[in-house]
C-alpha cells in the first residue's frame, strides 16, 4: 500500500433533504496517515457528510473514492468492511457486556449459533492494552469512564484494520487529563498507518492535533489547508462565518428597566456559576455551540433539573418545579418538539389549552365550548394550518406543530417565555412567522429568553446576547452596538475573553 | 387538502374521532356476535338473558374502570384480582365473632360491619399506595410492581384464611348488601353500583380536567410534566382509585357469598385487561375509553355465555376466550389502519 497520496477523495458530493441541500457540491481530499480536522458551525453540513461517508445515509449525487476505488456504502457495516470506522458522540458500546464481549460484538465467531472462544479476542485485547493497559477484558463496560469506553471503541476500530477512523467531537465529555491521553492515542494512530478525520468545535484542538483542516459553511466546502498554513483562530473563524449580514435587527428605542428574572450562581452537573438578569419586555438570547449548556440552563430555571444557586422571579424566589414555574408566569417551549412539547396522538384541541386548564374549566369540569373557541382563536392568531380543531397533532407539518407548542405556552399567560431552539427543523417561512410572533410578544411587554445554536437567529431578534461555553457564561453583549461575529465565535469555541 | 374543507364531506365516519369510531366498530362486532349466538344458542335472544349478560359481569366491569384509566396513562394494574380477595377476606375476618369457637377460622375480631368494611377498604388502599409509591415515585414499571402486589395481596388473604376460606360466625348484616335486589327485578344492588360507577367514570373521563390529564399523561408523560401537570400525583391517585374500586368489589362479593375466599377473583385482573383491550384501549397509552371497555365486557359476556349455552365443556372456555380476544383485537387494528389510510 502506498504511504503517501490520498486515502479519500470526495468529488461534487451533494445530499438533499426535502427543502434543504445539506451538503452542496463538496469536494476535497484526505491525505493518507494524517489527522484531518473538519470544522464548521452547527448546521454547516459536517454531520450529514459523515453520515454519507459511513453509509448511514445515501448521497444524492457525487463520487467518493477510497484508495482510488469508487466507494458507496449502503450501511455502516459496509463502511466498516471497507475500512472506515466511526466514533460517534453517543458511544456505540453495550454497557451490560464485558470489555471483551464489546470488542467482538457483531464479529463473533460462531458454530451452530454458539459463541466460540478464538484468538480473535486475545488479538483485540492486545491492541486495546497497547492503547490503555488499565482496562481489563473481563470488566463490565458500565464501570468504565467515557474516556475508557472511547478507547474500547478505538481498539475495536484498530483491530479490525480500519484505514480511516472518524471521530465526532470525542473530547466533548472528557476531562483535561483524559483529553491529553486521547490526543496521544490519536497521534499514535496516525503514526501507525491510520487516517483520522477529527470533528471538533474546540478550535484550539485543531492547532494542537491537526495536520489538515477543512472548513464547511452552509453545506459548502470553504477550504482545506495544512494547519501549519493557517495563521490563527481568527482566520479559521472568518472561514467559518463568512460575510453574514444581519440587517433585520432594529435596536429598541426604550431601554428595559425593571428586572423580571434574576439568576445568581446557578450550578449543576453542567452549569458553572451562571448569573444574569432579564428585564421586562426584553428579548435575550443565549448562544453557544452544542453542549455549551443552553438546554440545561433552560431546564434548571424551569425547575426540571436540580441546581444550586438562586433564581428570583418578579421579586420572589422561584420554587424548582415546572407546575410552579407556570403558575408564577414562566412557560417553556422545549428543545425537542415532538417528544417534549407536543402530544402528537392528541388533537390540536387536545394540545392548545393544556398549560392553563383553569381558564377552560369551572370546578374541575371542562367547558367544551370554551375549549373549542380558545383553540380556534389560536389557530387563527398564529395562523396554524390545520383542517380542523380535531386534527391529530402528528399530522401537522413541523412548523405548524411548533406553532401549536407556542399556543400552549401563550395560553398559559406567561410573562416570561423560554424558547429552546424555537425554529429547529422548521422551514424558512414558518421561521420568520415565529420571529414575528416573538417580536409581537415583546412589544406587549413579555420577556423572552431564546436558547439557540443558530447565530443568525440570535442576531435577528435578541436585544441582549449571552455567550455560553462549557456551562459558563462567558460574555454579555448588547445587540446593535458591540456585535462582532468573529469575536462571538472566538468566545463560544473556547477562546479567551479579552 | 384545503384548510377549511368541511370534514363531513369525506365519508360518514370521518368527522368522528378515532375513539368514537372504534367504540362504534366494537358495538358492530358485538351485534354480529350476538346475532350469531341467537341463531345457534336456544333462547339466547330472550330479554332475561340479555339482562343477565350485563349483570353477571358486574365485578369485572368495576375492576375494568380503574384498569382502563391506568391503561390510558400507559400503566398496568395487575393487582386488582388480589385486592378483591384481600378485601373480601379482611372484611370477613374483622366482622367474625371474637373468641366464639375452637376453630381458628371461625374466630375474628368481632368488629361492627361498618367498621370492618372501612378497615378492609383501608387495606385495599394500602395496596394502592404501594403501587403508587413504586410506580409514580420510584419509576418502576407498573407491570412489575402490580404483579408483585397482586401476589402480596393474595398472599395475605391466604395467610388470614389459612389457604382456605372464612365463612362462619358472621352477623346477618354481613350478607345484606350482596343479596339485596332492586325491588321487582332480579338485579342486584351491586349491578346498580356498577352502572353508577361506569356513568361516573364516563363523566370524569369526558368532561373533567382530571380526565384530560389522564389522556395527556398517556400521550406523552414528559410533555405533560413540562406542561405543568403533576404526573406523579395523578398516577398515584389513579392507583389508589383502582385499588379502592377493587376493594368495593371484594366487599360486595364477600357479602354476596357470606364468605371470604383467598382464591376469589383469581384471573380477574386478566379479564379486566382483556375487556379494556377489546374496548379499544391502547396499551401504549393516551387512547381508549370506559365506554369501550363496557362494550368489551359485553362482548366477552356474549362469548362465554353462548359457550355455556352450547354446552361446550368449561375446559374449552379459556381457549375460546383467547381466540375471540385475538380476532377482535386484530379486527380493531385493521379497521383503524384502514381508516387512517
Amino acid at each position: 500500500m502506498n504511504q503517501t497520496g490520498n486515502v479519500l477523495e470526495i468529488r461534487d458530493l451533494v445530499k438533499d433533504f426535502p427543502a434543504v441541500r445539506a451538503v452542496n457540491n463538496v469536494s476535497f481530499d484526505v491525505k493518507r496517515n494524517t489527522i484531518h480536522c473538519l470544522v464548521g458551525e452547527n448546521g454547516a453540513g459536517k454531520s450529514t457528510l459523515i453520515k454519507v461517508l459511513t453509509g448511514a445515509m445515501p448521497r444524492s449525487s457525487g463520487t467518493i473514492l477510497l484508495d482510488g476505488q469508487e466507494y458507496s456504502p449502503h450501511s455502516p457495516r459496509d463502511a466498516k468492511e471497507a475500512g472506515i470506522s466511526t466514533l460517534f458522540q453517543e458511544l456505540n458500546v453495550v454497557d451490560q457486556l464485558t470489555v471483551a464481549e464489546n470488542l467482538t460484538l457483531g464479529m463473533e465467531d460462531t458454530r451452530f449459533g454458539f459463541l466460540r472462544k478464538t484468538d480473535k479476542i486475545s488479538a483485540m485485547v492486545a491492541v486495546m492494552n497497547s492503547l490503555e493497559p488499565s482496562i481489563q477484558p473481563k470488566m463490565l463496560v458500565s464501570r468504565l469512564s467515557v474516556a475508557q469506553k472511547q478507547i474500547v471503541e478505538i481498539a475495536k476500530a484498530v483491530a479490525t484494520e480500519s484505514e480511516i477512523i472518524i471521530m465526532d467531537e470525542p473530547t466533548a465529555a472528557l476531562s483535561e487529563g483524559e483529553i491529553a491521553r486521547l490526543f496521544k492515542i490519536v497521534k499514535g494512530l496516525r503514526d501507525n498507518d491510520v487516517t483520522v478525520i477529527y470533528i471538533s468545535h474546540r478550535l484550539d484542538e485543531i492547532f494542537e492535533l491537526g495536520d489538515y483542516v477543512t472548513v464547511m459553511r452552509d453545506g459548502r466546502h470553504i477550504g482545506t489547508k495544512p494547519v501549519s498554513e493557517v495563521g490563527d483562530r481568527s482566520e479559521l473563524i472568518k472561514m467559518m462565518i463568512g460575510k453574514t449580514v444581519f440587517e433585520q435587527y432594529t435596536p429598541r428605542r426604550d431601554a428595559c428597566q425593571d428586572t423580571i428574572l434574576e439568576c445568581r450562581g446557578l450550578s449543576n452537573h453542567k452549569l458553572h456559576d451562571v448569573s444574569f438578569d432579564v428585564h421586562e419586555g426584553e428579548i435575550v438570547g443565549f448562544y453557544g455551540l452544542v453542549g455549551a449548556g443552553k438546554t440545561e440552563l433552560a431546564r434548571a430555571i424551569y425547575g426540571v433539573d436540580p441546581y444550586e444557586g438562586e433564581i428570583t422571579f418578579k421579586g420572589r424566589r422561584l420554587p424548582p418545579s415546572p407546575d410552579k414555574s407556570i403558575q408564577a408566569g414562566i412557560a417553556l417551549v422545549p428543545e425537542e418538539r415532538r417528544s417534549q412539547g407536543l402530544f402528537t396522538i392528541l388533537t390540536v384541541r387536545g394540545n392548545v389549552p393544556v398549560m392553563n386548564m383553569k381558564k377552560i374549566s369551572r370546578n374541575g369540569f371542562v367547558n367544551a365550548a370554551r375549549e373549542r373557541r380558545v383553540t380556534l382563536e389560536y389557530i387563527d392568531k398564529l395562523r396554524i394550518s390545520t383542517s380542523s380543531t380535531e386534527k391529530e397533532a402528528a399530522k401537522l407539518s413541523g412548523g405548524n406543530q411548533q406553532k401549536v407548542v407556542f399556543s400552549k405556552c401563550l395560553f398559559a399567560d406567561a410573562d416570561l417565555l423560554m424558547l429552546d431552539e424555537p425554529t429547529r427543523g422548521i422551514d424558512v417561512g414558518a421561521k420568520s412567522e415565529i420571529y414575528g410572533i416573538v417580536r409581537g410578544l415583546s412589544e406587549e411587554g413579555k420577556s423572552i429568553m431564546i436558547f439557540s445554536s443558530e447565530l443568525p437567529e440570535i442576531m435577528n431578534i435578541c436585544d441582549t446576547i449571552f455567550l455560553l461555553f462549557d456551562g459558563r457564561l462567558k460574555a454579555t453583549l448588547r445587540n446593535g452596538c458591540d456585535i462582532d461575529n468573529e469575536k462571538i465565535l472566538h468566545i463560544v469555541t473556547g477562546g479567551e475573553v479579552t | 387538502m384545503s384548510a377549511d374543507m368541511p370534514t363531513a364531506r369525506r365519508g360518514a365516519f370521518s368527522g368522528m374521532s378515532n375513539e368514537s369510531f372504534l367504540t362504534l366498530f366494537m358495538i358492530g362486532v358485538l351485534v354480529v356476535l350476538f346475532a350469531i349466538a341467537c341463531v345457534f344458542v336456544p333462547n339466547f335472544y330472550l330479554l332475561q338473558n340479555v339482562v343477565n349478560l350485563v349483570t353477571n359481569f358486574w365485578f369485572v366491569i368495576i375492576l375494568g374502570i380503574g384498569v382502563t384509566f391506568l391503561l390510558i396513562t400507559g400503566n398496568f394494574d395487575m393487582s386488582v384480582g388480589g385486592v378483591v380477595a384481600l378485601t373480601g377476606v379482611l372484611s370477613v375476618w374483622f366482622c367474625q365473632g371474637y373468641h366464639v369457637s375452637q376453630n381458628a377460622l371461625a374466630n375474628g375480631l368481632g368488629l361492627p360491619y361498618g367498621v370492618a368494611v372501612g378497615l378492609a377498604l383501608l387495606g385495599a388502599l394500602g395496596i394502592g399506595a404501594i403501587n403508587a409509591f413504586f410506580v409514580a415515585r420510584l419509576k418502576v414499571p407498573s407491570i412489575i410492581v402490580t404483579l408483585g402486589t397482586m401476589m402480596v395481596a393474595r398472599g395475605i388473604a391466604q395467610v388470614v384464611t389459612q389457604g382456605a376460606q372464612r365463612n362462619t360466625s358472621l352477623p346477618d348484616v354481613f350478607g345484606v348488601v350482596g343479596n339485596t335486589f332492586v325491588p321487582g327485578t332480579s338485579v342486584k344492588i351491586a349491578v346498580l353500583i356498577m352502572v353508577g360507577l361506569v356513568v361516573a367514570a364516563f363523566v370524569v373521563e369526558k368532561m373533567t380536567v382530571a380526565g384530560r390529564r389522564t389522556y395527556l399523561i398517556g400521550a406523552n408523560a414528559v410533555a405533560a410534566r413540562l406542561s405543568g401537570i403533576k404526573v406523579a400525583r395523578h398516577l398515584a391517585l389513579l392507583f389508589m382509585l383502582s385499588s379502592l374500586l377493587a376493594g368495593v368489589t371484594g366487599i360486595l362479593l364477600a357479602s354476596e357469598f357470606k364468605a371470604g375466599l383467598s382464591g376469589r377473583a383469581t384471573g380477574y385482573e386478566f379479564d379486566a385487561l382483556v375487556i379494556a383491550l377489546l374496548g379499544g384501549v391502547s396499551i401504549a397509552g393516551g387512547f381508549g375509553s370506559v365506554l369501550g371497555m363496557f362494550v368489551g365486557a359485553i362482548i366477552l359476556a356474549v362469548v362465554t355465555s353462548s359457550a355455556t349455552g352450547l354446552l361446550l365443556s368449561p375446559d374449552w372456555q379459556f381457549t375460546l376466550k383467547g381466540i375471540v380476544t385475538f380476532v377482535a383485537i386484530l379486527a380493531q387494528r385493521l379497521a383503524l389502519d384502514k381508516r387512517k389510510g
